[in-house]
């Protein structure tokens, strides 16, 4: 008997041993979890609860003081390079581990490993677009051209490496808890695919649209419909600039062909909707101070944890403080004791597509001139959770990889494309730039660490203490023929290549001009005066008219003013096309109370898009919807396309509102531009009814609905939701529902420098420290924290400090 | 008296051991714990049981106030449990199974190696 229970109990045990320690479906293993001293609860505490006075980190030269301000910044003061980005490495690990290594896995196309099958097709994706590839290609650059850089990207690699090492179960992060896996080491050629990955999220085309486009409206009715410039141009290097170089010529072929074929593939996912950034510097004849001041707010995902991690670095040859990407090296937007600097997306077209034609089923050759080339083949492995590894031949052509073809996202077999993109070369170095530019003292320092940058290409706003302020419009531009990369070309003709690349020296950039300040805000970058071809379907025409309007008008600027404008909230578009809209609707609201409450609102705003105000959500919505009925008809082709942008569409509502564009030919009779603003009004009456219905107020913020999203959106309760802000796209204070200022700087260099930043997160990667998005609040009201550079002795605000050796 | 020394000494030695050692270790030293005392088998489980599930429960109250984290609401949420006090007693319950669990292994796996003394006389 005693035999048999004690077996029983035996088993019994085993079996809740072995049990809590499985996971079930998407549920973690429960003891691991639960266990106080190893499970979640040990990530309750918050960095300054486990400060440590000292920390191991091996192969330093000399022990590295890091002193953490009350917002959990740290400052790393090295005696070299290698120590400092090994410390960073460390340091940065420290608080983001699961964050980078994450993005890394998206970058590489792995997410199936940790989800299973359910990322296959993005992992697909991502990997037949190349990015492993290009960030390949880049280290075997680096360690032929420049290994000084490589020593250093593997010296902060090591430092990640040498923090994982000493993980323990109780501080590894949360999310490795919850997706029970744990962190790979990391390698140098994951900074380089985060940067590649960094291209991808910012870098659109839209070939497919356009060819299809092309097809259906013709030559006549895309060029009016999408104008290459608009109107009122306010581009990025002002109009005044005179180009005073002699262009490289393009030739262009006497005559063209384009594939034929009205295309039905799935776009590409491109840039969300309203990214985008701001940036300027005002010169010191504008200031109240006599300095100049410099501001950055990229606009990117708001997600959690931040994309950006704060960071003060020193040696004893320079300090540099502001933004970094975790799992990058340096400082990417900030500034230090000489300059500062700070960057937005300079959208341009550099991604083309080739269309192959193959010699055979085999595809080890296709048709380029009167020859055979021959194509080399790349297997990609995809390990996925779960199931057997996932083996994706992808083609790779001179051009670059086949991203569509019989086995990937293609209805017609007989279609193959090959993506032709400057992130496949190995030939730049990005990562040099930013450290670079975090030494640079002037003008030239920080024009020669931009001749190794090749994408994703930015305005590089510059301001130094010295009083220059600057940009350039940096990247690898292919030099072009007018509409070249457009629309999608054909592969097998050689004369559709790209015929080399813009000079460095002829990317368009201004140092101190006349009216006293620089900016960019994602719109064109020059007139049409610059001698270069140059595209982009997505240019802002609404933020950079405000900005460049306000700088020009503001004198004796300070910080605070500079504070102020990053957090405007005026809503361009909706001034001037609102009064459009009420005037083509004439008597249709009349006779209806709600009408006539909604109009009354919209007639009362002021056009500023803050988080109380209703007109701002009455006029979002019958905007969106007149649009919506402008152009269905156009969007109804069935492939994918593109409608006008917004500054096009009210051009013509206003300018041409009897234009033929606005005749519904499914509707008796003619329409007009006032029919459609009309259908527009009664959709909005029908939206706001069930709004009100359902959720009730409708002031902007409760209708915009700003959400922090941690980077697992099914992790809802790590993220943050109805954030209390305001702005919207095209605003300056771009905030709309998942987009924003990803980050905000202001920096007066004046012989003290002064410094302010803020991002909608917090320096955390942990969503039980109460530094994981404490910045939020403070992000939401426009304000600031101060971000000053620290001076190793100086003990003001210090949370703690730790020495590294 | 047993079975009181057993549930403390069972108590702190989950609270020392578990900082360095997984929860199976830590079964293991119950287990072993409750074999060198030999409490009842009734004592043995519940013994072990309180000593775990209370060292355990301890510990979470200790963390969520000192640190005033947020997290276990978040994590209870997230679970689809409701409140961070749910996860306190599902980890005081989940510690209360395994303690249990491995006490009365202890006692059982000691008795079966307690040879019957046959030299008395029973009757």
């Amino acid at each position: 008997m005693k035999y048999l229970s004690f077996f029983l109990t035996l088993v019994l045990t085993c079996a809740l041993g072995i049990l809590v320690s499985l996971p079930f479906g998407q549920v973690p293993p429960l003891a691991p979890l639960l266990d106080p001293n190893h499970g979640f609860w040990q990530n309750s505490f918050s960095e300054d609860q486990l400060a440590e006075e000292t920390l191991s980190l091996e192969q330093l030269s000399a022990p590295v003081e890091v002193v953490y301000d009350e917002q959990l910044i740290p400052h790393i003061y090295a005696q070299n390079e290698l120590d400092l980005y090994r410390a960073q490495g460390y340091i940065t690990a420290k608080h983001r581990l699961w964050q980078m290594e994450f993005q890394t896995l998206a970058a590489g196309g792995r997410v199936s490993e940790i989800v299973g099958p359910i990322a296959l097709e993005l992992d697909r994706m991502t990997r037949r677009k190349g990015l492993g590839y290009g960030a390949e290609q880049g280290i075997a650059y680096l360690k032929e051209k420049d290994p000084a850089t490589l020593a250093l990207v593997e010296a902060y690699s090591d430092g990640v490496n040498q923090y994982i090492n000493q993980l323990s179960d109780a501080r590894l992060p949360v999310e490795y808890k919850l997706l029970n896996y744990r962190p790979e080491p990391w390698s140098a050629y994951k900074s380089l695919l985060l940067l590649k990955y960094m291209s991808d999220m910012l870098v659109g085309d839209r070939d497919l649209e356009y060819s299809n486009l092309k097809k259906i409206l013709g030559n006549a009715k895309l060029a009016k419909l999408f104008p290459e410039f608009p109107k009122e141009n306010d581009p990025v290097i002002e109009k005044e600039r005179v180009w005073d170089f002699t262009a490289v010529s393009v030739s262009k072929p006497d005559s063209l062909s384009y594939p034929e074929e009205t295309l039905q593939l799935d776009p590409l996912a491109q840039p969300a909707e309203g990214a985008g950034s701001n940036n300027w510097a005002v010169s010191g004849k504008k200031t109240k101070n006599g300095h100049p001041i410099l501001a950055n707010d990229p606009h990117l995902g708001l997600n959690l944890p931040s994309l950006w991690y704060s960071m003060q670095l020193t040696t004893p040859t320079h300090t540099v403080k502001g933004a970094t990407l975790p799992g990058a090296l340096g400082v990417i937007s900030g500034f230090n004791e000489n300059i500062a600097w700070g960057v937005t997306n300079a959208t341009k077209d550099t991604r083309d597509w080739y269309k192959i034609t193959f010699q055979d089923a085999s595809r080890k050759a296709y048709k380029y001139g009167e020859e055979w080339k021959s194509s080399t083949f790349r297997i990609e492995e995809i390990k996925v959770k779960g199931e057997e590894t996932f083996l994706d031949t992808v083609v790779y052509t001179h051009y670059g990889p086949v991203v569509y073809d019989q086995s990937f996202k293609a209805d017609r077999q007989d279609i193959n494309f090959a993506m032709r993109w400057i992130v496949h070369q190995g030939t730049s170095n990005e990562q040099k730039t930013f450290m670079l530019l975090n030494k640079a003292k002037n003008h030239a320092d920080y024009t020669e660490a931009l001749k190794e940058y090749a994408a994703p290409a930015q305005n590089f706003v510059f301001a130094s203490k010295t009083g220059d302020i600057a940009m350039r419009i940096q990247g690898k531009f292919p030099l072009k023929w007018k509409e070249q990369g457009k629309f999608f070309m054909d592969g097998a003709d050689p004369r559709m290549e790209w015929q080399g690349y813009i000079p460095f020296e002829h990317n368009a950039n201004t140092l101190n001009p006349e009216r006293g300040f620089v900016s960019s805000a994602n719109q064109h970058p020059t007139d049409s005066t610059y001698p270069y071809y140059v595209f982009d379907n997505s240019y802002e025409h609404y933020r950079n008219r405000r900005l460049n309007r306000k700088l020009a008008e503001l004198n004796q600027i300070t910080l605070e003013d500079m504070q102020a404008l990053q957090f405007d909230s005026y809503n361009l578009q909706a001034a001037e096309s609102l009064p459009v809209l009420i005037n083509l609707l004439g008597s249709h609201a009349e006779g209806s109370a709600a009408a006539q409450k909604y109009l009354t609102e919209m007639k009362a705003w002021d056009f500023f898009a803050d988080p109380a105000k209703p007109g701002q959500t009455l006029y979002s919505i019958w905007f969106a919807e007149t649009t919506e009925s402008v152009w269905r008809e156009l969007m109804d082709q069935g492939a994918p396309v593109l409608r006008p942008n917004n500054y096009q569409t009210i051009e013509l509502l206003s300018m041409s509102p009897s234009d033929s564009i606005f005749d519904v030919h499914m509707a008796e009779g003619t329409q007009t531009a006032q029919y459609h603003v009309q259908v527009g009004f009664d959709s909005l009456l029908v939206a706001m009814k069930k709004w009100e219905e359902t959720e009730g107020t409708y002031a902007w913020a409760d209708y915009k609905k700003t959400t922090i999203q941690h980077l697992v959106p099914n992790f809802k309760a790590f993220s943050v939701a109805n954030v209390y802000t305001g702005g919207g796209s095209g605003i300056l204070n771009a905030t709309s529902g998942r987009n924003g200022a990803s980050w905000r700087m202001v920096v007066e260099l004046g012989p003290t420098i002064k410094a302010v930043g803020i991002y909608p997160g917090g320096q955390s990667g942990n969503p039980g420290s109460k530094f994981y998005d404490n910045f939020i609040p403070i992000w939401a009201k426009g304000a600031y924290v101060d971000f000053s550079l620290k001076k190793k002795e100086d003990q003001k605000g210090i949370l703690f400090k730790t020495t590294l050796n | 008296m047993k079975f009181l020394i057993f549930t403390l000494l069972c108590a702190l030695l989950v609270v020392f051991l578990n900082i360095v050692a997984p929860y199976w270790v830590v079964m293991i030293a119950v287990t072993g714990l409750a074999a060198a005392i030999r409490p009842s088998a009734l004592g043995g489980f519940i013994g072990g049981g309180l000593g775990m599930g209370l060292a355990w429960l301890g510990q979470t109250v200790y963390i969520a106030t000192f640190t005033s984290s947020s997290l276990p609401d978040k994590m209870g949420a997230l679970m689809g449990l409701g409140t961070g006090t749910t996860l306190m007693l599902l980890t005081a319950v989940l510690g209360f199974l395994l303690g249990g669990c491995s006490g009365l292994l202890g006692v059982l796996g000691r008795n079966l190696l307690q040879k019957k003394p046959s030299n008395v006389y029973l009757g």
